[in-house]
């Protein structure tokens, strides 16, 4: 319990934080891309084709992870804001705008899978459908995020604990968000076509690859979110001794390398 | 009492202002226009869109106006004097948005009416209609001071401003447009009524603590 405590204070700290994690990037990466060539692989060669849908089916392998993580990773840009905003936390700030852009491309890559999706499955690229409409309040709500932290150039800081802000007030509207459109779309016309609602995935061949892609996009945004959150404290807190230290032990290690 | 003075005098500048007054509704006026050129101006196509178009145009027309809640404040350092006086910070955002209320709902509201009738919307539509809205602009001023709050220290913030708020007013549009279109089907529009409110007092509770929020990081 008291390493525990320890391992999570030093967490909150930028020089630990940076220390810590710098050691957990390689296996990350390696495990998000031996896990991504496993998915694509058995997903697209050897899952079994869908009854009805045949092979079209099998861009889920790569949308469903990605509209997972659209969502797991706003909860996030939420918890770290909450964080952020409350205990004006650096490495909170740093994970919250780290996290904020992945979580945008993962929406953006959700839409736009769907929309090829669409296409042969439902003959059109875009429906006003709940879910896809809901989707793209997301990507709004990421854009704000991001845009009011690039809006404060001048004061990080000062950018960070407004974009924490936002991503709370967001965090709290998103249910209502999701429910109004919701009833919206049942308001309108009866519920059109859902994407999985039908039947839910049976077959374990199909759900595998699924799963090892939903491990392997979750393994992707760690190392992306680590990578990311470093070069957001270096660039914060570049004035401080931690970082001239941490820049040099890095020089120093790559010396060697690159004279052998 | 403060939050009295500083409604009045609020009101009292834009009053003397005008433009803040009548620049929404020359807005809505000039919109409402295009809609028969670009659709045509049979009778059945228009009212078939107009609880939509009525509604977009109310919001529309009252986010070109957010901006400007605390923009002044902010240069003059009216802001500064607010938070110096130990009024309650939630309390002063509060009253900004009740003076833009009155100064940009109110008329908002009234005019909705007369782009009802442009739009030729059907006759029993028009007291859910001016209840909806009733209802909808306190959100749009109460957001407006949240999103003006988060803004006021950015240049050209107008566009940033409508994206931070655009997902907050979406379930507002549903709720207040499909009222008036359930209306114009003959249904009862008890239920979207109810869940306007709802909305209403959700914001009337939350966002003036998050507008005071967004005011204390900015002075920082």
């Amino acid at each position: 319990m008291n390493r525990l405590l320890k391992f999570y204070h030093e967490l909150g700290s930028p020089p630990s934080f940076y220390r810590i994690t710098s050691h957990w990037l390689k296996p990350m990466l390696i495990l998000a891309i031996v896990f991504t060539v496993y998915g694509l692989i058995d997903g697209l060669f050897f899952a079994p084709e869908d009854y009805q849908q045949g092979d079209s089916y099998r861009i889920i392998f790569v949308h469903v992870p990605a509209a997972w993580m659209s969502m797991f990773i706003y909860a996030i840009v939420g918890v770290s804001g909450i964080m952020a905003f409350v205990w004006r936390m650096k490495v909170a700030e740093a994970v919250m705008m780290a996290s904020a852009p992945i979580g945008a491309i993962f929406t953006a890559i959700t839409l736009l899978t769907g929309m090829l999706w669409g296409k042969p499955m439902w003959g059109t690229y875009w429906d006003w459908d709940a879910r896809m409409t809901s989707e793209l309040i997301l990507l709004f709500l990421y854009i704000g995020v991001l845009g009011i932290y690039s809006a404060y150039d001048e004061d990080p800081r000062k950018a960070a604990r407004l974009a924490a802000l936002v991503a709370i007030i967001g965090l709290i509207n998103l249910p209502i968000i999701r429910y109004s459109v919701y009833w919206w779309t049942s308001i309108h016309q009866g519920s059109s076509v859902s994407l999985m609602g039908e039947s839910g995935i049976k077959d374990w061949d199909m759900l595998r690859p699924l799963l090892v892609m939903a491990l392997a996009t979750k393994f992707y945004y760690i190392y992306s979110m680590l990578n990311r959150a470093q070069t957001h404290l270096l660039k914060t807190e570049q004035n401080k001794n931690w970082v001239k230290k941490a820049l040099i032990e890095v020089k120093t290690d790559v010396q060697p390398g690159a004279g052998s | 009492m403060r939050f009295g003075a500083l409604v009045k005098r609020d009101v009292l500048v834009s009053w003397r202002k005008k433009s803040n007054i009548y620049q929404p509704l020359v807005f809505q006026l000039l919109i409402v226009t295009m809609f028969p050129l670009g659709l045509g101006a049979g009778a059945q196509t228009l009212a078939k869109i107009a609880p939509a178009v009525v509604w977009i145009l109310a919001l529309l027309s009252t986010l070109i106006t957010l901006e400007n809640i605390f923009k002044d404040d902010y240069e003059d350092g009216s802001m500064d004097v607010y938070v110096l006086s130990g009024m309650s910070l939630p309390l002063a955002a509060l009253s900004k948005a009740t003076a833009h209320w009155l100064t940009t709902g109110i008329p908002v509201i009234l005019f909705a009416p007369v782009i009802g009738v442009l739009m030729h919307l059907p006759e029993q539509s028009y007291g859910v209609l001016l209840l909806s809205l009733l209802l909808a602009t306190p959100i749009f001023s109460l957001l407006g001071t949240v999103g003006s709050a988060l803004i006021v220290n950015i240049k050209n913030g107008g566009m940033l401003l409508s994206v931070l708020i655009m997902p907050l007013l979406s379930p507002v549009l549903i709720f207040g447009a499909g009222a008036v279109l359930e209306t114009t089907l003959g249904n009862s529009a008890l239920g979207h009524l109810l869940l306007l409110l709802g909305c209403t007092i959700l914001t009337l509770t939350l966002a003036p603590i998050a507008a005071a929020a967004a005011i204390k990081v900015n002075l920082e």
